[in-house]
């Protein structure tokens, strides 16, 4: 057994599902605005719809970050570098798949485009196969004939081949494929709320779920009118996430709520030699491999938010085994198979692993309010605090002369005045839990020769109380109703790409209650928004 | 409100306005309009020394009080500060300024003070100090731009068909990270920043590489190529036709796409630039490459507006150890009763902060040097431009007030170059308890506006509140800049 995660079956009584009443009258449904795919999403269509092109792309702009997460519809603003990239991008890859005749022949679907009447009629089938693909539905009338009309008219400047390649091209810039845009019914007035167009319920399921394209198996079920019903589209739910495809949807959320990214921040490319003379060049990839690794295997398998932060399986490469101590039994980041449990006593969750623990440290050593900032803040929700502006923010060091001291002893003085303790209590309260992890993240029971005192508090949650140490925190907040509570929030942030408005407090409660009353399976908290009134209706603009 | 680029020159009627604007001020050079205006932002992260930049100019009086303005041509090197040595064979082009503050962000640190928020010194300063305004608050997130920053405005007025609006270029500071990079889009969005000078060029190349013209070779590859406006043209048709069915903050989305889409298609439809060399070179550091593509772009016409923000070098780039580091190690400690963050005065701290000033500055003689060297008419490329040296903070303290700033290169006679000028202290300070402060660096920007032929008088926030209740003026051009 690799992975001791309760199924969603065996969890007990659950709350009543979501408000779902007739759609329609006192059903409320926030905006959907027109959403862009971020950047992720494009480069994962792209993999898909592609397959086998391992192309070298020049890199998109970064997506503007709104509360953490890179797809908030309100921040998609274009720009001319990414206009000039989506260009570029779209040419190398019409270009690579378009190499020689058979290649051609293949993507178009004919095998011969020598007299007029065959090239139109092949036009015609490329722009409504790939076009079909691209935009995520059959062309309208008019799409299909201005794809078909400029493809032929390229065809007479170049040739066939080469027309295939500016069409495909086209169609890689067009709207019907960067954006999301989902028609609202020719008799629907601003306001009125319906179940959303089949084929962008299969982009709404399909860019959640797999953050990418739908497959054919969605747009069929789209194509028979099947993505409507409750039912229908639970099916398809439960289907998406017994694939692959959801491993990235779990990492692609994690990895921003928990700030695990910032693992790859400049800042971190070296350690001093005095807390780790071994990181070295590939260090950082390799802790963000292991984190990612985690959690794919981890909750992609089933598991549950404390699993998340309790878990000691671990799938460490040689430079991650070195720093965990453990054997290594990965080679890169795609790391599957059974890993294996790191020690009993020194790690339990993704606080305990080095991409989060250096990841929120310095190069010279930890920072306990770094640290115990990123827990209050992304798993407990906590509004942001700041220091005063006269707040002495350096790495505080020793006097000389004053004997060794701890790194804790040293910001326990720094922090003591009464002014800093209103809200240092709680940052250091959870961020010494973790002083016995050195700024690489390697265990450490002494610091500067001093027993570690990993001794901490949990203020401001349900489960508030003294514990010891990373794992006593982790099992602490891995039962948090309030921990379940912001995961929630954050997960129907992420799948709606907006923050969910006043009137869909009821539902982010519901939807939190029933997660927590699960155990925390996440599998079963996707399955609940994405059948959600917010996720399958569509309040007309 | 948002008005995209066309609409807002229509406002303004400068629809057709490139380079053959009348000239407003008397004394310009000759062939001044005959030449676009072109502005360069050389953005340096931290600050200065005073004492090492400040010019011991003869004569000039101690207290700050009272307005200086003296001539730097008959100054030797010798004669000129420590940071400003390197730009002394350029003096005849330089308008060094000192005692400007940054007011709006005194303000905002007022401000948040009292209502809560990011209250860091660099994310306030980095999200107002192109923007003229106070930062916009995000939870959980270091606060950011809270709207369309100078170069943005100015880039939005001067792009034409065929020409960037903008480029903003820097190897450091990177758009999402912790700081964000002095440039914004609108609020909260960082215009994206290109850090790799190869990528860089390349996109220069994408908007100059002529669309297949008479000198092609007809080869299949050629023709092909000579079709990507005609690509953009039916892309651009997709937009157009989708963006009606949308609601109208969706269609604003389309409608931007679609803008961008159509000016990347006039640009490759545009008449190959002969007398333009489009060359890169790619020796040197990032910084080096960086100052050369400068040139380029301006050159070349591919844009008017840069903004380059200059990194943060590493310690032994400017030669000091390698585990050292600027922020941690120096800037705090380099100026003697004025430290920060608890720390203690250095003199080596503070040696190495003005090395490192002088780092930033003999970039800065090489981007004019690059500049100067583009013959214009009678003059140069570096006549016809203004290139904006400007710091995040004015000392390494953190301090705001008592900034020091540069103007190089006159553009194209806007500005009465050769001259080193005091501005007194004279303002409330919105701080309690800081030291007066001299004119808000708002107010350089509406010179800046209208050195580009923008009627603008003044730019983002137009007034502050002093810690006595005083009112700031911070609309209005620092007139005595001019010609």
């Amino acid at each position: 057994m690799v992975l001791a995660c309760a199924p969603p079956s065996s969890a007990p009584k659950l709350p009543p599902a979501p408000p779902a009443p007739p759609d329609g009258a006192g059903v409320v449904v926030g905006p959907a605005p027109l959403r862009r795919l971020t950047n992720h999403q494009y480069l994962n269509a792209l993999h898909d719809l592609f397959p086998g092109q391992a192309l070298a792309l020049p890199d998109l702009p970064d997506d503007a970050l709104v509360a953490g997460f890179d797809n908030a519809a309100e921040a998609q603003q274009p720009s001319d570098v990414r206009i000039a990239r989506y260009e570029a991008i779209a040419n190398l890859y019409a270009e690579a798949v378009t190499p020689d005749a058979p290649a051609v022949r293949a993507l178009v679907g004919c095998d011969s485009w020598d007299t007029p009447d065959a090239s139109a009629a092949c036009a015609s089938a490329f722009v409504a196969r790939t076009g079909t693909r691209l935009f995520r539905r059959p062309l309208t009338d008019a799409e299909q004939q201005r794809f078909t009309q400029r493809l032929l008219a390229w065809k007479d400047a170049i040739d066939f081949e080469g027309a295939v390649r500016l069409t495909l091209s086209a169609l890689l810039q067009a709207p019907q494929f960067l954006y999301r845009p989902e028609p609202d019914g020719a008799s629907t007035a601003p306001g009125d709320i319906t179940p959303v167009d089949p084929y962008a319920m299969a982009s709404r399921l399909s860019f959640f779920l797999w953050q990418s394209v739908p497959d054919d198996a969605l747009l069929a079920a789209a194509a028979r009118d099947q993505l409507r019903a409750v039912a229908d589209i639970a099916g398809q739910a439960r289907r998406m996430l017994a694939d692959d495809r959801s491993r990235r949807v779990f990492w692609d959320f994690h990895r921003q709520w928990l700030g695990l990214d910032r693992i790859d921040d400049a800042e971190h490319a070296a350690r001093t030699p005095e807390v780790d003379a071994g990181w070295g060049e590939g260090t950082q990839a390799s802790a963000g491999a292991e984190s990612r690794s985690l959690i794919e295997n981890l909750l992609a398998g089933g598991g549950t938010l404390a699993d998340l932060l309790t878990s000691r399986r671990a799938w460490p490469d040689g430079e991650m085994a070195r720093i965990y101590g453990s054997p290594a039994v990965a080679d890169d980041a795609a790391a599957t198979g059974p890993g294996l449990e790191l020690s009993a006593s020194e790690r339990a969750g993704i606080f305990t692993r080095v991409a989060f623990l250096a990841g929120y440290s310095h190069r010279g050593g930890t920072s306990p309010p770094l640290r115990g900032n990123a827990i209050r803040m992304r798993l407990l929700c906590a509004p942001p605090v700041s220091p005063p502006p006269d707040a002495d923010l350096s790495t505080p060091v020793a006097d000389p002369g004053a004997g060794p001291q701890t790194n804790r002893m040293l910001f326990e003085a720094r922090t003591r005045p009464a002014a800093c303790q209103g809200c240092h209590a709680q940052l250091n309260g959870l961020g010494f839990g973790l002083e016995n992890y050195d700024a690489a993240g390697a265990f450490r029971t002494h610091d500067n020769g001093l027993p570690v005192d990993a001794s901490g508090q949990i203020h401001g949650t349900d489960v508030d109380r003294a514990f010891t140490g990373a794992i006593d925190l982790s099992q602490a907040l891995g039962r948090s109703r309030v921990v379940h509570a912001c995961a929630t929030q954050q997960w129907v942030r992420y799948a709606l790409g907006r923050a969910a408005v006043d009137a869909e407090a009821p539902l982010v409660q519901a939807l939190s209650a029933r997660f927590l009353a699960s155990g925390g399976d996440l599998r079963g908290l996707l399955m609940d928004i994405v059948t959600a009134p917010s996720f399958r209706l569509r309040r007309a603009d | 409100m948002k008005i995209n680029r066309r609409q807002l020159l229509k406002v303004l009627g400068l629809g057709g306005l490139s380079s053959g604007l009348a000239l407003r001020h008397p004394g310009a050079r000759a062939d001044a309009g005959a030449f676009p205006t072109r502005i360069v932002f050389f953005v340096q992260p931290h600050g200065h020394v005073p004492g090492a930049w400040n010019m011991p100019i003869p004569g000039l009086p101690e207290a700050a009080g009272q307005f200086a303005d003296r001539p730097l041509a008959g100054l030797a090197a010798g004669d000129f500060s420590e940071v400003l040595r390197p730009l002394h064979p350029f003096r005849d082009r330089l308008l060094a300024i000192e005692g400007l503050a940054h007011t709006v962000a005194l303000a905002d640190i007022a401000e948040i003070t009292r209502t809560g928020g990011d209250l860091n010194n660099h994310s306030v300063s980095v999200a107002g100090l192109l923007t003229g305004t106070r930062a916009l608050q995000r939870p959980g997130l270091p606060c950011t731009g809270a709207s369309r920053s100078l170069d943005q405005e100015l880039a939005a007025r001067t792009a034409a068909p065929g020409r960037f609006g903008s480029r903003l270029y820097g190897s450091d500071y990177v758009p999402n990270s912790t700081v964000a990079p002095f440039s914004f889009l609108g609020p909260g969005q960082a215009t994206p920043i290109v850090g790799d000078p190869a990528a860089a060029f390349a996109d220069l190349l994408g908007y100059a590489a002529p669309a297949g013209g008479a000198q092609s070779p007809d080869t299949r590859a050629a023709r092909l190529r000579a079709m990507r406006p005609s690509v953009l043209d039916a892309v651009a048709q997709e937009y157009a036709l989708l963006a009606p069915q949308l609601s109208a903050a969706s269609r604003m989305k389309l409608d931007d796409h679609r803008a961008l889409v159509r000016d990347l298609e006039s640009s490759l439809a545009a008449p190959p630039r002969a007398q333009c060399d489009l060359a890169f070179d790619s020796t040197g550091d990032r910084t080096t490459q960086f100052m050369r593509l400068i040139r380029l772009a301006l050159a070349c016409d591919l844009t008017r507006v840069v903004t380059f923000v200059a990194p943060v070098p590493q310690c032994p780039e400017f030669g000091y150890p390698a585990e050292a580091s600027v922020h941690a190690t120096y800037a705090h400690a380099s100026i003697l009763s004025k430290t920060s963050c608890g720390q203690a005065y250095s003199p080596v701290a503070e040696r190495a902060m003005i090395d490192l000033g002088i780092w930033y500055a003999n970039h800065l003689a090489n981007l004019l040097r690059e500049l100067d060297a583009v013959p214009e008419g009678s003059g140069t490329l570096l006549d016809h431009t203004v290139v904006v040296w400007i710091t995040e903070l004015a000392t390494p303290t953190h301090q705001h007030h008592d900034v020091c700033t540069v103007l190089a290169g006159g553009g194209n006679g806007f500005f009465a170059t050769g001259r080193y000028l005091r501005y007194p202290r004279l303002l409330s300070n919105p701080l309690p308890a800081f030291p007066a402060i001299g004119p808000a660096q708002n107010r350089l920007y509406a010179s800046l506006l209208q050195a580009m032929q923008q009627p603008d008088a003044s730019f983002g926030l137009t007034a502050a509140t002093g810690a006595d209740g005083a009112s700031i003026s911070l609309a209005g051009p620092l007139t005595e800049l001019h010609r």
